[in-house]
């Protein structure tokens, strides 16, 4: 350190207020959020949407849910039987299905139990709230949601 | 009347506002510098600190407790918020644990995407230190430039997992192979992204960058040196005594390093060193760090270069149930030995689960080391040992 010193007094200072030149001259590597939309990777755990046409109300999302965020209730429905003289056949439908975002650690366990195709996620983020109670999300925005599933990303070659 | 006296009557004559004896300050619980809610009691002579008593606790969640209550899949997903900064290198010892008691092993390709993103982990933790300790010394310029690099080690490990911060992507006989459980997500194939590997080597060009800009800014810098140099010396003996692990055990000149000595992940297939330095004080612990980077970007570049082909996992039951005994697992965290203790009783979720956090046991040599030590040496000393405290108090 001392030798440094006599050679150049604060050559540190000197070195890194160079750096500092460089960089600034460089173009910025931030995305202006509210004017520019980040895109987030495919993969990004940012919402859950759900199929209603393809839940069956087993309940095992909101079983395995680690913190128990999932919320259903259903009924069973009789339908009309598909073919003539047939048996009419029972189809459970959701009554309810919400999840609580202020309480969901978006640990994907829902999606990964869900063995009917009917929770995908989504990397949807803009979904803040000024009250944590408005968290609470219902089926249709679950629904709604369903539309911004992305495509799966390829894959590399193993 | 003793002589004793006598000096301490006529000084107290003197002046009475002059006398300091022992005050005692409170610093914390909400101090930038304690990287969380940490409390200091501390017995201050003038700027000269006497005596420290840490208060931990405050952010006590119980992740012991909800552990018992939770299956082994839930647990994932607790044991990656205990150490947020790096939450992959903290779910690997606990399912390789996991997978000990149930007697299956990880298939090799899982096995490296397993060490390619803790060494990732490892690298977004330390830069977190290069720029939050210059910042506690007053530097706010490193800040800016270890926190634009570690995005891109954020982004890497999230196009794989999902999640930046909580990848929750390991599972008990690999990592998580598939999207979902259903015929349409069962086929969707969680492997690495396209180009992965290609934006990997890019970012380690990158980290070798900014390891290098981070050592002309502060390394070389003479008011870093000053502020650190000789500063809250820990001799080898009292680091081995205290129970230090990690880089603050190995900038006291002990060369250990689990991921030599367990064998959890292939890190034998991998050539590195350990980084070591003789010192013990605060500066060697901070470029310690720095080193430790450039191993870690060492051995992401040999992971992503003979990384196997193969299945992501092997074939486990789909409910799992760990049968009775317990073991212990410990692996490298970027901050030392992270440990899980886990006791099954035959069931789908752990009997008893206890916890070896890093940083409560780094923390442990914080009165040691601070006593006599100024005021402002305690934020430099505090930031060098680098815990979390969500670490702290599990």
């Amino acid at each position: 350190m001392s030798d440094k010193q006599i050679r150049f007094p604060f050559r540190g200072l000197w070195e890194g207020m160079w750096l500092t030149l460089k960089t600034m001259l460089k173009p910025a590597p931030v995305t202006m959020y509210p004017q520019v939309q980040e895109e987030p990777v495919p993969r990004a755990r940012g919402v859950i949407a759900l199929d209603v046409e393809a839940c069956t109300v087993c309940m095992l999302c909101a079983r395995e849910c680690p913190d128990w965020c999932i919320y259903i209730e259903g009924h069973k429905e009789e339908q009309p039987p598909s073919k003539p003289g047939g048996r009419p056949r029972v189809r459970a439908t959701l009554d309810r299905f919400d999840i609580d975002y202020s309480l969901c650690m978006y640990c994907g366990i829902c999606v990964e139990v869900c063995p009917f195709d009917a929770l995908f996620w989504t990397p949807e983020y803009e979904y803040s709230e000024p009250k944590i109670t408005n968290l609470l999300h219902n089926m249709d925005k679950l629904t709604y949601w369903l539309g911004t599933v992305p495509d799966q990303p390829p894959l590399e070659k193993s | 009347m003793t002589d004793l006296a006598m000096i301490h009557r006529s000084e107290s004559a003197v002046s009475i506002e002059l006398q300091t004896p022992d005050m005692t300050l409170n610093i914390g619980p909400q101090h930038p510098s304690t990287h969380g809610v940490l409390r200091l009691i501390a017995k201050v002579a003038g700027e000269r600190v006497t005596d420290v008593e840490p208060v931990i606790g405050y952010m006590h969640r119980g992740y012991e407790k909800l552990s018992e209550v939770r299956t082994y899949a839930q647990i994932t997903t607790l044991v990656n918020r205990i150490d947020w900064v790096a939450g992959f290198a903290s779910e690997v010892p606990f399912i390789i644990g996991v997978e000990k008691l149930m007697g299956v092993e990880a298939p090799p390709r899982a096995q490296y995407i397993r060490m390619i993103l803790t060494e990732l982990a490892r690298m977004a933790s330390h830069l977190v230190f290069m720029s939050s300790y210059p910042l506690e010394l007053g530097a706010t310029t490193p800040l800016m430039y270890a926190l634009r690099e570690r995005e891109y080690i954020l982004e890497l490990i999230e196009e794989v997992t999902g999640g930046r911060f909580h990848p929750n992507f390991n599972r008990v006989g690999g990592v998580k192979p598939v999207y979902g459980g259903g015929s349409m997500t069962k086929k969707w194939s969680l492997d690495l992204p396209e180009g992965f590997l290609q934006r990997a080597r890019d970012a380690m060009d990158r980290m070798e960058q900014i390891c290098d800009d981070i050592d002309t800014l502060v390394s070389d810098n003479e008011l870093i040196k000053m502020r650190t140099v000789g500063i809250g010396v820990i001799p080898r003996d009292k680091a081995l005594e205290y129970g230090l692990t990690g880089p603050n055990l190995r900038a006291s000149g002990v060369a250990y390093d689990l991921r030599k000595v367990e064998n959890l992940l292939p890190y034998d297939e991998i050539d590195f060193d350990i980084a070591v330095r003789q010192g013990g004080d605060c500066y060697d612990r901070y470029v310690l760090r720095i080193e430790e980077v450039r191993q870690s970007s060492r051995i992401v570049r040999q992971a992503v270069d003979q990384i196997p082909s193969g299945p992501l996992q092997t074939k486990v039951p789909r409910v799992l149930k760990a049968p009775r005994g317990q073991v212990y697992s410990r692996g490298e965290n970027p901050k030392g030995e992270f440990g899980y203790h886990i006791v099954s009783e035959g069931a789908r979720m752990p009997y008893r689960l206890k916890i070896r956090s890093t940083s409560f046991s780094n923390l442990s040599i914080l009165p040691w080391i601070l006593q006599d030590a100024l005021i402002p040496d305690l934020v430099a000393i505090m930031g060098s040992l680098d815990f979390v405290l969500g670490d702290v108090d599990r």
